[in-house]
């Protein structure tokens, strides 16, 4: 699964790990993250991220 | 000043900062600041929400004699101008315990050295009761740091919000009805602080549509006694599109740049485009950051410093981008003296932006006719995208 990176702060949100703080369960691909997922570093939405 | 009621059981306290003139070593107050926090009690247990910044301790704990017992400190966001009293605050209520979001908990101990032991994380929407008072815990991230969370009191009507719907104003005034700055106060302060997370407060103000508030009560300036007046505000900074406005942040070291901002500005005027100049050398950022929130277009006017952008002009457009305004077009213009990549490198420093970048123009020492013919090129440009019908969103 690709990984995508956020164009703000650098944040890499890595499938395989997921987002577990934000409730993302590992497993979990890019465009399956609901709208409202943010970066949990810097905040940006999902619209801020390119594909790594 | 002493605690001063807004509801029955609940009191400001804390203190006005009239003399406060900077703030983040970054941000200009020119109406000062004032750091809120609440005291509610209920029958059966008494609540503090937020404390003070430490240089104002003393005062907080002065206006706290008298109050034999605080049961728990609600820490909705664990900046220190309201975190910084909670250790004074513990060592004077040692039975007191610490509301908080999970993602506070580890931020508390590293900022403020507490006793984790002392801090209860709270899940979203979970509620706490006083007894006939009952606290209900709103999970709001990134207003504006991933651990911020707002206060209800249902009783009342009430709502704690920290930082969001602040405003950097002393007043004598406890609420914002009895002031004529409000507006631009807190617009400021959005503009500021808020903006950058513009799409999290439109998530924020769909869920509390569900709440019936009769008070706002923010960490910093008044006390909103007409919440929807702020509400709508907010409403319109985080949803409408950009208006009329092409903003111009620029620095000029013999002249050149100068004017050519000169001539921009006649062109845009001219073609009934709203301009607003910002001398990079002496201008107030919180008046820079008011003007993005509403600005469609961002000209950059530099001098070649270096091989690169003027440093301030560095600084404009790396604050430009930190606060991920809702602009949708920008260009670089400028003067230099052999060679240099001005234009290249200010774009690069903004390059989060998600703007149109329109064609630099630069001139080799003075502007010539060429250049300004340059110039009204791109103020035709410029008035075509701003009379554009909308986009679909």
């Amino acid at each position: 699964m690709e990984k995508w990176v956020c164009t703000v702060c650098g944040y890499v949100y890595d499938p395989g790990s997921g987002d577990p703080d934000g409730g993302i369960e590992a497993g979990t691909p890019f465009d399956s993250l609901p709208s409202s997922w943010v970066c949990p570093l810097c905040g940006a939405s999902k619209d801020q991220f390119e594909k790594q | 000043m002493k605690m001063r009621q807004i509801k029955p059981r609940i009191r400001w306290l804390g203190a006005v900062d009239w003399d406060r003139r900077l703030f983040d070593a970054l941000i200009p107050l020119p109406d000062g600041t004032s750091y809120n926090a609440y005291l509610v009690e209920g029958s059966d247990a008494t609540a503090l929400i937020d404390t003070a910044d430490p240089t104002k301790t003393d005062v907080l704990l002065g206006q706290l004699e008298g109050i034999e017992r605080i049961d728990v400190v609600v820490v909705q966001h664990v900046e220190q101008d309201h975190s910084g009293s909670l250790p004074a605050v513990l060592e004077r209520y040692p039975d007191a315990h610490i509301l908080c979001s999970p993602k506070a908990q580890p931020m508390i101990a590293d900022h403020l050295g507490v006793d984790p032991d002392r801090i209860k994380a709270v899940e979203d929407g979970e509620a706490f009761s006083l007894g006939d008072r009952t606290l209900e815990f709103i999970h709001a991230p990134w207003v504006h740091w991933p651990e911020t969370v707002l206060t209800y009191v249902r009783e009342d009507g009430v709502l704690f919000t920290c930082d969001l719907f602040g405003s950097h104003l002393a007043t004598s005034e406890l609420f914002a009805s009895g002031s004529d700055r409000i507006l631009a106060s807190a617009k400021r302060y959005y503009a500021e602080i808020m903006m950058p997370f513009a799409h999290m407060i439109r998530g924020h103000l769909d869920r509390l549509a569900d709440y019936a508030l009769d008070l706002v009560a923010p960490s910093h300036g008044p006390v909103h006694d007409d919440p929807a007046f702020i509400i709508d505000a907010y409403r319109h900074w985080v949803n409408d599109p950009p208006g009329n406005l092409a903003l111009i942040p620029y620095t000029s070291m013999h002249g050149s740049t100068e004017q050519m901002v000169h001539h921009l500005v006649a062109a845009l005027a001219e073609r009934a485009i709203r301009v607003e100049v910002f001398d990079m050398a002496q201008t107030d950022l919180g008046a820079y950051a008011m003007a993005l929130v509403d600005a469609a277009t961002v000209v950059f006017a530099t001098p070649t410093v270096l091989v690169g952008p003027h440093p301030n002009i560095v600084f404009a457009a790396y604050l430009t981008a930190a606060l991920r305004p809702k602009l949708r077009h920008a260009a670089v213009i400028g003067s230099y003296g052999w060679a240099g990549k001005a234009a290249e490198r200010t774009q690069s420093l903004c390059a989060g932006l998600k703007v149109e970048w329109l064609d630099a123009v630069f001139t080799r020492g003075l502007p010539t006719r060429e250049t300004f013919a340059a110039l009204d090129g791109l103020a035709d440009a410029i008035a075509a995208r701003h009379s554009e019908p909308e986009p679909p969103q």
